[in-house]
């Protein structure tokens, strides 16, 4: 038996609400961990709501530690990846995707062969390579270094996008005047624009997240990423937990912003209606 | 004033030769229809006219200039795609413009504020705005210029495509088979609009298509092809009457032409057990006994249901189209020599007016009318002309 419409959406949106929880928990909990006093931190029974009479951890953690410093170096070295990954990205993908070129193949092996090596494996080579260019302790090497590791799946990714785009509107755009330059600029981006920022989130979370290159190749305190920063507190002996849950989720939340500003443009079907079928 | 001469036009992908020595002159306003079966190179053709393919041999000229070197963009023809093309992200009233935009087009238009101002500044002067209103109009698409091709029915994106060629005002205007998208009443619709569009607008008008009904009632000139050779350039009349050979017979016509097989026999033809002095026209091909094959439209064809002097059969089919009729008859004397039905079918196709009340398995009588015919060699296929005559097979 079909089960009733109803039935059927309150099943899904209960399975919404599961996944949505399953998501937001952690979260919930380090608010309600960072607003709790160091004393009932280890009680037998945990609270459920946050008390928000301990607020002044936030003030705290903002004016002794270096977060700020730290969440804004994160937001160039984020928003320096997902500028420069796509800006390198977009003409390989469209020549993977266009052009038949001798070695075509290997080059986009090559890429995917790069995903395949860890950072920690690079970490060594990196390090003495950018002694080498005077690019250690710089936001500029530590972008690269990411650079390096998002342009290969930002590529493969818009190459995909970029062969669903109809042969004939590229065509009919030859006609009307345009060179392969703009064509690929004023036709197929604009086209391929819920990937680019699917692509653009992507890029964006690498560069926030990253850890073990921001660990070695930064040693200055005054450049250091909030990823390394957290860590730091982290101690021996001992940790100031609800100072670490505050930090955290100071951390989180820009990065929350930038994907609620992006995720409207991931819509698909904006192809729908140039060519028939 | 746009004529067009193509120079033995060649195109040859790997070890096939998808367009082989093509040379046509088309005289300005000009409607030519390219004609053929999928695969016939038609659409390449098509293609290396407007440069979106290179050639392999060969020369176009616009108005004694040659053009085969030159980017699309600066060959002065526009081009309508089978599948629209329409920019989607993109209003209708903008993919209309597009092509006048690209013409002012500076590098900072890619900008993303200062360009999109710009472009709005080129929309919105009185040149092209009246342009595009004018254009929008006679498409019937003014109510429709700020939607999204998304939102419209393949008529109307096929119209946007239309308009988006006719902005620029070239003097050639390209289509690869537009309507063959459209159902049959809206490309009777569009096929009317294209045609006053050629009176309206002017300049020369290159148009591919397999639909033969397309070709003949659009067309000033056709070129039939068939696998990257031109069968026969001419007007859809001279088509029609003189097929070059049977290919071009049988491609011509719905129904299309019978092919039967004869014999010349001194002033006589003999067609299966019927002997029919030559009609006037043919006559200058009498003389010793050779076998030829007889092309005879199926409106040249009557049916008698009595006997008499004419080619024994049986009902085969009948169809009925509403204003006539089409009878399949299984001759039973005569041979046909239609390749596609394989041997031994023997049957003609005739065109009767009205309802038929005949039935398949009725016995009848066909008598032929050969004032209009056309004899082919049955070896080579070809039309024969008055110089076959003095050559007896």
């Amino acid at each position: 038996m079909i089960p009733a419409r109803g039935a059927w959406h309150g099943f899904r949106m209960a399975g919404i609400l599961a996944l949505l929880g399953a998501a937001a928990f952690p979260l919930y909990w380090m608010l309600v961990t960072s607003l709790t006093p160091s004393s009932d931190l280890f009680a037998d029974s945990a609270r459920i709501w946050p008390k928000f009479s301990e607020v002044g951890v936030y003030a705290d953690a903002f004016r002794t530690t270096g977060i700020a410093r730290w969440v804004g170096n994160s937001l160039i070295v984020a928003v320096g990846t997902t500028l420069v990954s796509l800006a390198l990205a977009i003409f390989p993908a469209y020549a993977l995707s266009r052009f038949r070129f001798r070695g075509m193949t290997l080059v986009g092996l090559g890429l995917f062969i790069t995903q395949m090596l860890p950072e920690a494996m690079l970490v060594v080579p990196l390090y003495a390579i950018f002694g080498d260019l005077a690019l250690l302790n710089t936001l500029t090497g530590l972008i690269l270094a990411n650079v390096a590791f998002t342009v290969p799946v930002i590529t493969w990714i818009l190459k995909g996008a970029i062969d669903g785009v109809p042969i004939d509107i590229e065509e009919a755009a030859r006609i009307d005047g345009c060179s392969r330059l703009d064509i690929v600029l004023a036709v197929v981006l604009p086209l391929v624009a819920p990937t680019l920022a699917a692509a653009a989130v992507i890029a964006f979370f690498h560069g926030w997240n990253e850890y073990v290159f921001a660990q070695t190749l930064i040693s200055d305190q005054e450049l250091r990423t909030a990823s390394v920063g957290l860590a730091g507190f982290v101690g021996e002996l001992s940790t100031p937990i609800h100072t670490v849950m505050a930090i955290g989720l100071m951390y989180t939340l820009p990065a929350v912003i930038f994907y609620l500003f992006v995720q409207r443009y991931v819509v698909a079907g904006m192809t729908a209606g140039g060519v028939k079928g | 004033m746009a004529s067009i001469r193509l120079k033995g036009v060649t195109r040859i992908f790997g070890s096939k030769t998808a367009v082989s020595d093509v040379s046509i002159d088309v005289a300005d306003r000009e409607f030519l229809v390219l004609l053929g079966p999928s695969g016939c190179g038609k659409s390449t053709l098509l293609r290396m006219l407007a440069g979106l393919e290179s050639l392999s041999y060969g020369e176009i000229h616009l108005n004694e200039r040659r053009v085969d070197q030159l980017p699309p963009s600066a060959r002065d023809m526009a081009f309508v795609f089978q599948s629209y093309a329409l920019y989607p992200h993109m209003t209708v009233r903008r993919n209309i413009t597009f092509p006048l935009i690209m013409r002012n087009f500076k590098w900072w238009f890619h900008l993303p504020i200062i360009g999109g101002m710009a472009k709005r500044r080129i929309e919105q002067s009185p040149a092209v705005h009246d342009l595009v209103a004018k254009t929008a109009k006679i498409l019937a698409l003014t109510d429709m210029l700020d939607r999204f091709p998304r939102t419209l029915s393949g008529g109307q994106r096929q119209r946007v495509a239309l308009g988006r060629a006719m902005v620029r005002q070239p003097q050639v205007f390209l289509m690869d088979e537009p309507l063959s998208n459209l159902d049959a009443k809206l490309r009777m619709s569009m096929r009317a609009e294209i045609i006053k569009l050629h009176r309206e607008v002017g300049g020369t008008f290159v148009y591919v298509t397999h639909d033969q009904v397309e070709a003949m009632t659009m067309g000033t000139k056709i070129a039939l092809m068939r696998d990257g050779v031109v069968q026969q350039f001419g007007t859809p009349r001279e088509i029609y009457l003189n097929p070059a050979n049977t290919f071009v017979a049988r491609f011509i016509g719905t129904p299309p032409m019978n092919l039967v097989e004869a014999r010349i026999r001194g002033a006589n033809l003999q067609v299966g057990e019927a002997s029919l002095e030559l009609p006037e026209h043919l006559a200058k091909f009498a003389g010793a006994e050779r076998a030829v094959l007889l092309g005879i439209r199926p409106n040249q064809l009557q049916i008698a249901s009595s006997s008499g002097r004419g080619l024994a059969g049986r009902i085969a089919l009948v169809e009925h189209v509403g204003a006539e009729s089409v009878i399949d008859v299984h001759l039973d004397r005569a041979a046909t020599a239609h390749l596609e039905d394989g041997e031994g079918r023997n049957e003609v196709m005739i065109t009767v007016a009205g309802y038929s009340e005949l039935r398949p398995g009725d016995p009848v009588n066909v008598s032929l009318d050969l004032r209009e015919t056309v004899l082919f060699d049955p070896a080579s296929g070809a039309r024969m002309r008055a110089t076959d005559a003095a050559h007896p097979g």
